[in-house]
This record gives structure tokens, C-alpha cells and sequence, in this order.
């Protein structure tokens, strides 16, 4: 091996958080090395995540969408359906999305490498390409954006054939008559509606009360209430008592009430464990967490302090558009730059089944923090968009302090909600009153309508 | 069902794979007018695909017990790509009308019942029953062999990708489908050229080899898309020795492609294959880093013992 080629920051991993660090740093003017483990850039946002299970959501939201207007156009949905035909379009949005990221990497001067990092010092890299041929790199700065992959719990056994995690479900062959869906956080509940809507007879199993906990309550109802309607079955609080294939064609999930759920397949996504392996963190100096994480302050910064660490790989809340913040800010401090605005104003998307958006501070939140809130709503079906559109089951929801002048958060249930909410992201930003969605003026028929009724009601509160 | 055609002529396999291990001298002049032949009948016969007849003998035995179970027939049909083949065809034929395409075994199982599905078994084997080779029958188990063997280590190759082996299996299964359907056309055509000539005596290796070679994708293919086999599976079928060529399902052609060298190193062993590995394109078109291959090359003895007991 020749002697460690030196560069001001290295990156490991090219997902959403590594590339937003690597090209924070090379616009700072710094030589930035980028080495990634698999072939394409992007990480599992675009190869195993986002990405793909988007573009199924996206053919089971039209599924949904045939099966309202059936009437009108005459052509029930087919009844079973190949997974791989819902996936048709997959190919080559993902190979158009990491052409795309390729492109900004190399645009940017990025040094970019294929193989496998892993520490030989504080500050020494050393990388293994697939071949087996070997090269280190010393570098000032080291951000870990080695992503994630779904936990396997030992107690149950995931064959990848009748008990899928949340890759292996993306390559299965047929459409299951039956799906159970161990968890309850943001990967199971998307999975869940996404099959629930495409006609298969889901049951999400969970210990909480309700899935997705950290979200405003008043938006979870509105989601499990979707999912029932489309024949989806949420169990909370039970613990998982076994699981097992019965040999032929069922996977029966024993629950700690002793009953007995059965199905033809099952999705495990009981979260998600960080890629830190590969990486001899021992050698940095390093150490996993209790809960197999990279433990980092506000800045991204590690125990090393030279080590950043962003994305998955540093826990919760484990989105895309999160990561891409954590890279930029974690480059923005080891560098010496200000960081900017505060990350309250990072929006939250959930692509359920309806979607489901947030930003800034939930009603709880803002009870706890100020002592008082006030809320206005917005139902979907009473704005002309949403009846022209079908979207009748969405609401809206703003969060302000306890005068109903300050704007604290915005949350929204429903089709676009994730596109929606960035309306009251703005708004958040540039500190508007509760007040300038009632003195100004929207498009009409839109969606974006409901923050006006929103802020009406809320005006009326006070 | 669609069936992506391949912007270039498919290349031959990648597999070393050879339906017979002694070899005769061919006659270039002979070769070329079988293959002529071969090529003519192609063109206008109609493909059956040939069924190993101890299977439905087994299957006939099986269902004569009264204790059998849905999971010992899933298990027999397993070890025959072809009668697996057929059973999915005739599950999803009008005669059974599916709600939903079934196109694995477990499912077929499931969901048509084992007494229905012993049936479709029977149907199937009766209406291939007379489609012997004779002459070929070792080279016809080889290839039977391989099949199984490559849909193992798919499987394998799959858990390890973290994608679905049912998917991984059945295109590894099923990836050279074409060539046991294409040894009885090439019997037949030095049948009838033996009768022109007066002559006797088997396909020379060398040739058999050339023309399961050349032209079993497209048998596969013919295949695929009469049993309306599930579209990665037909990719796998098209591409697995062109997986740089797959607009769609390139991984799992490339899956079918890796399982396919494991397999002909299971047929016949080489010390080159080792060494080799890594350097083959379909190591790096999967990202398959010296420590993924090593947990690969441990589970040969698995999947030979499986093969093993599997093997009629």
C-alpha cells in the first residue's frame, strides 16, 4: 500500500447528508475525497429507501385514485398485480437520480471513490475497493454519512423470502393477499398504507397505542382512520410473542395477548441499524452506542472531535431531507462557518397513505413551552380544491402561542400535504403573524386555501 | 406480458457449463448443417419443454400416501425447473382463473389447494410425458443439475444482497430454461439427418454444446412468455449473460449471471474459479466486496449437499 494521500475533508458515504457535507466543503474551497461503497452514489435514499418506495406509493396512490373514479371511467382496477409492474418506472428514476448526484459530485471537483472506509487512525482512512486493492487517506476533517439498514431482531427470523425487511420487500415477485407489518414508526406506516391501498389485507402490529407517536395525534387519527377504510388493521400495544412460517405458505405472528396473527407474508420494520461495522471505529478513537449509534453534539461533532457524523447513521428522525441539513451544517462548523438558521424549521414528510407533513412545534410542544397554544383547523373538505379533487380527509392544523398571533408550527394530513406544508415553513421563517394568511390573498381553487380557514378559525379563538 | 427484446444479439453464456464431460470430433460441415436444421425447426416448430419422468412417478407416488403434505409436493416440484414451469403456466391458465398471478410454488400451493395443484402436476407431466431424449439422458439431468444448483445459490446471492430469494430462486431456476427444450430439438434434427445419411450416433459434444450456446435464450424466452413468467424472471432469461444490456431488472439478470458461474463450478470444478472471481464483471456490477464473496464460496457445500438430495 502506497503512503496515505492527504486531503482537507473526507467523506464516507455519498447518500443525502454525506453529499450535502462534501459539497458544503468544497464550495469553502476545501480538497474534499468522497468514497462510497456501492457502485452508484446516493446511498439508500435513492437505491433502497426513498426513492423506490415513493415510486410504489406513487402507483398505489393512482391505484387508490382508479378505485374512487372506477365509476366514471368504466375500468375497475385489475384485481392482482405483478409488484415488479407497479415498479415499472423504478429503473430509471433511480438510475436518473444518481446520474444527477453523480454529475453535481464530479461538477463540483469532488474526489470521488468506490470502496469500502475504514479507520486506521484518528485521522487516517484506509479503503478497500472490490477487487481488494487498498489506499489510505489522511484528512483534517472525517464525516461518517454511512447511512443505515434495516434491524434485524435476532428473535425473529428474517429469510427474505416469506419475512421481508424494508429492501427485500421492494424486489418481491407478487402482490401477497395478506401482509403483517411489524412496527410502527415512519417506514412500517408508509409500507403499510402503500399495500393497504393496493388491495392487500394488512395488519400493522405495534407496542405503542397508535403508530408514528412523535406526530401530532389529531394527524395519526386521520391516517389510522385511512388505513381502516382501505382495510387496514392497526394493533397496538402488544409485544411480539414469536414469529414463525408454518412450513407452506402462512407466517403466523404470535402476540403477547396470546393471539394469533396469520398471513402470507411479513414486514419486519422495527427500525433501523447504523452502517458502522465496516468503519473500526476503535481506531478513532470511537464507539458505537447502546443503541448501535454514532453519538454526536448539536454540531454533528463526535467524540473525535475532527470525526462528524450525520445522516442515519447518528439515529432519529433518520429523513432525507434532515440528513441533507445534518451534512451541510456538520461541514458549515468544522470549517468554521456559521451554521445558520435553527433546525425547528426543518419540515418533517411522511409518505403515507394519505401523506402527512410537520414543521415547528407540535399543539403538546407548544403547551409545554409557553404554557398555552391556540389552534386553528382546516378540514380539506372545506376547501373547493379539495372537493373538486377527491381530498376530502385532510386537515390542516396551526399552532400558535397563546395570544393566536404567533405562528408556532403547521400540520397537515393529507394528498400534498408534503408538498404544502413548505407554505407554512416559510411563513415559520420569515416570523409572520398568524394573521398575514387572513390579509393575503390565495390562489383559488387550491389546497393552500386551507391556511387561510385555518388562520380564520384560529383568529376567531382568540 | 411484455417481453424487453435485447438491443444486441445476446452473447453465449458466461457459464462454463457443458451438458456432457467426454467429447467427440465434429465434422464443421455436419455442424453447420444442423445447425441449420436446428435453426429451421426453431423457426417453425412449437418449443415443448421436456419433463424428467421420475417426477411425475414421484409425484404419483407421493399423493398415493395418505399421510402427504402440501409442503413435501411444493418440495418435489421444486426440484424440477421444468415441471415447476409448467405447474405455474397451467395455475395461471383460464381453467384455474387465478385472482392473482401466481408465479411461485409456495403460492401456487397455497392458494389453488395441494389436491388441485397435485393435479396440475399430473396434467403437466401426461402431457410432457412422452417427451423423452433418448440418448441425452445424462446431459439432460446436467443441465437439470445446473438449474437447480444456480437457483440455490441465487437464493444465497440474494440473502446477501438483502433482495427476495423467492424472485432470486425462480430466475436462477429458470435462467437457462431454453437449453433442455432446445437438446430435444437438436436430437430430433440428427434424427432425421442420421435418416438422410443412413448414419448413427449422438449430437457430437462440441456441437450440442455450440448450439445450447447460441441459441437457448431465445428458447427461454419462447418459453417465458407462454407460461407468462413474472417479468424478472423473463430478464434474468434474457439478459443473464448480457446484464450490462437489461434496461430493466439488471440486478437480478445479474443475480441469475453470478448464480450461473457458482453453478458451473459446482458442474465442474476449476482451482482457477477462486482466483477468478473478482475479477469477473458481475462481481463488481453486484458490489460484491473479498469478504461478501467469502461468505458466497462458503455456502458451496450447502447448496451441494441440496443439489444432492434434491437430484432425481
Amino acid at each position: 500500500m502506497t503512503a496515505a494521500r492527504r486531503c482537507d475533508v473526507l467523506v464516507i458515504g455519498s447518500g443525502p447528508a454525506g453529499q450535502k457535507a462534501a459539497i458544503q466543503a468544497v464550495k469553502a474551497g476545501r480538497t474534499v475525497v468522497l468514497i462510497e461503497h456501492e457502485r452508484a452514489v446516493g446511498g439508500a435514499c435513492v437505491h433502497r429507501g426513498t426513492i423506490p418506495s415513493k415510486t410504489l406509493r406513487e402507483s398505489a396512490a393512482q391505484a387508490t385514485r382508479l378505485a374512487r373514479d372506477a365509476a366514471i371511467w368504466g375500468v375497475p382496477p385489475r384485481a392482482g398485480i405483478e409488484v415488479s409492474s407497479l415498479m415499472a418506472r423504478l429503473d430509471q428514476v433511480v438510475s436518473a437520480h444518481a446520474h444527477y448526484m453523480g454529475r453535481q459530485i464530479d461538477r463540483n471537483g469532488i474526489e470521488r471513490h468506490h470502496g469500502r472506509a475504514r479507520f486506521l487512525s484518528p485521522d487516517t482512512i484506509e479503503m478497500i475497493t472490490v477487487a481488494g486493492a487498498r489506499s489510505s487517506f489522511t484528512a483534517d476533517v472525517i464525516v461518517v454519512a454511512t447511512g443505515s439498514r434495516p434491524r434485524n431482531p435476532p428473535e425473529i427470523p428474517i429469510d427474505h423470502e416469506n419475512v421481508l425487511d424494508s429492501d427485500s420487500i421492494l424486489s418481491m415477485l407478487y402482490l401477497p393477499a395478506s401482509l403483517t407489518v411489524l412496527g410502527g414508526g415512519v417506514i412500517a406506516s408508509e409500507y403499510a398504507s402503500i399495500f393497504a391501498a393496493l388491495g392487500v389485507k394488512v395488519t400493522m402490529i405495534d407496542r405503542a397505542d397508535r403508530p408514528l407517536k412523535f406526530m401530532d395525534g389529531e394527524l395519526v387519527a386521520k391516517f389510522v382512520e385511512a388505513f381502516h377504510r382501505a382495510g387496514g388493521t392497526y394493533i397496538g400495544e402488544q409485544a411480539i410473542g414469536g414469529v414463525t412460517f408454518d412450513g407452506v405458505s402462512k407466517v403466523l405472528t404470535t402476540l403477547s395477548d396470546g393471539r394469533v396473527v396469520s398471513s402470507d407474508k411479513m414486514l419486519v420494520a422495527l427500525g433501523r441499524a447504523a452502517n458502522v461495522d465496516d468503519l473500526n471505529l476503535g481506531a478513532a478513537g470511537l464507539a458505537a452506542n447502546a443503541r448501535g449509534l454514532l453519538a454526536v453534539d448539536e454540531h454533528c461533532r463526535t467524540a473525535n472531535p475532527r470525526v462528524y457524523a450525520v445522516g442515519d447513521v447518528v439515529g432519529p428522525p433518520s429523513l432525507a431531507a434532515t440528513a441533507m441539513e445534518q451534512g451541510r451544517r456538520a461541514a458549515r462548523h468544522a470549517l468554521g462557518l456559521g451554521e445558520g438558521a435553527g433546525s425547528e424549521t426543518i419540515p418533517i414528510g411522511i409518505y403515507t397513505i394519505p401523506e402527512m407533513a410537520s414543521v415547528g412545534l407540535s399543539e403538546d410542544e407548544a403547551k409545554k413551552r409557553l404554557g398555552s397554544a391556540l389552534v386553528g383547523r382546516a378540514r380539506f373538505d372545506e376547501v373547493a380544491r379539495g372537493q373538486i379533487s377527491g381530498i376530502t380527509d385532510g386537515l390542516l392544523k396551526l399552532v400558535a402561542d397563546g395570544t393566536g398571533k404567533k405562528l408556532l408550527g403547521v400540520h397537515i394530513v393529507g394528498e400534498g400535504a408534503t408538498e404544502l406544508v413548505h407554505v407554512g415553513q416559510m411563513a415559520l421563517l420569515g416570523q409572520m403573524d398568524v394573521d398575514t394568511f387572513v390579509e393575503n390573498i390565495f390562489n383559488f381553487p387550491t389546497l393552500a386555501e386551507a391556511y387561510r380557514v385555518a388562520a380564520l378559525d384560529l383568529v376567531q379563538k382568540r | 406480458m411484455s417481453t424487453q427484446e435485447p438491443a444486441a444479439p445476446l452473447a453465449g453464456p458466461r457459464s462454463q457449463e457443458n451438458p456432457s464431460p467426454s467429447s467427440t470430433h465434429a465434422d464443421p460441415g455436419e455442424r453447420d448443417v444442423l445447425r441449420r436444421r436446428v435453426a429451421e425447426r426453431l423457426g417453425t416448430g412449437t418449443i415443448v419443454l421436456p419433463l424428467l419422468p421420475q417426477v411425475a412417478n414421484q409425484v404419483l407416488a407421493l399423493t398415493s400416501q395418505p399421510t402427504v403434505d402440501a409442503l413435501q409436493l411444493s418440495n418435489l416440484i421444486h426440484r424440477d425447473p421444468a415441471l415447476a414451469g409448467q405447474v405455474l403456466r397451467i395455475a395461471n391458465s383460464p381453467a384455474y382463473m387465478p385472482s392473482m398471478p401466481i408465479v411461485s410454488l409456495q403460492q401456487a400451493v397455497a392458494r389453488l389447494g395441494m389436491e388441485t395443484v397435485t393435479e396440475i402436476v399430473l396434467a403437466a407431466s401426461l402431457q410432457s410425458g412422452t417427451f423423452k431424449v433418448p440418448g441425452y439422458e445424462g446431459p439432460l439431468k446436467r443441465l437439470w443439475r445446473h438449474g437447480l444448483a444456480s437457483g440455490l445459490f441465487a437464493k444465497e446471492i440474494a440473502r446477501l444482497l438483502r433482495s427476495n430469494v423467492e424472485s432470486a430462486f425462480l430466475c436462477g431456476l429458470l435462467h437457462a430454461v431454453g437449453k433442455p427444450a432446445l437438446l430435444q430439438v437438436v436430437a430430433d434434427a440428427q434424427r432425421d439427418r442420421h435418416r438422410e445419411r443412413g448414419t448413427v450416433g449422438p449430437v457430437p459434444d462440441e456441437v450440442l454444446h455450440q448450439l445450447l450456446a447460441e441459441f437457448h435464450t431465445g428458447v427461454g424466452l419462447r418459453i417465458a412468455t407462454s407460461w407468462a413468467l413474472p417479468q424478472p424472471v423473463v430478464n434474468a432469461i434474457a439478459f443473464y449473460a448480457a446484464f450490462e444490456a437489461a434496461a430493466a431488472n439488471r440486478r437480478e439478470a445479474a443475480v441469475a449471471c453470478l448464480a450461473d458461474l457458482f453453478a458451473s463450478d459446482f458442474d465442474q470444478p476449476r482451482p482457477s474459479f477462486e482466483p477468478d472471481l473478482a475479477s469477473q464483471p458481475v462481481v463488481g456490477e453486484l458490489n460484491l466486496y473479498p469478504q461478501d464473496l467469502a461468505q458466497l464460496l462458503a455456502k458451496r457445500a450447502t447448496v451441494a449437499r441440496t443439489v444432492e438430495s434434491m437430484t432425481l
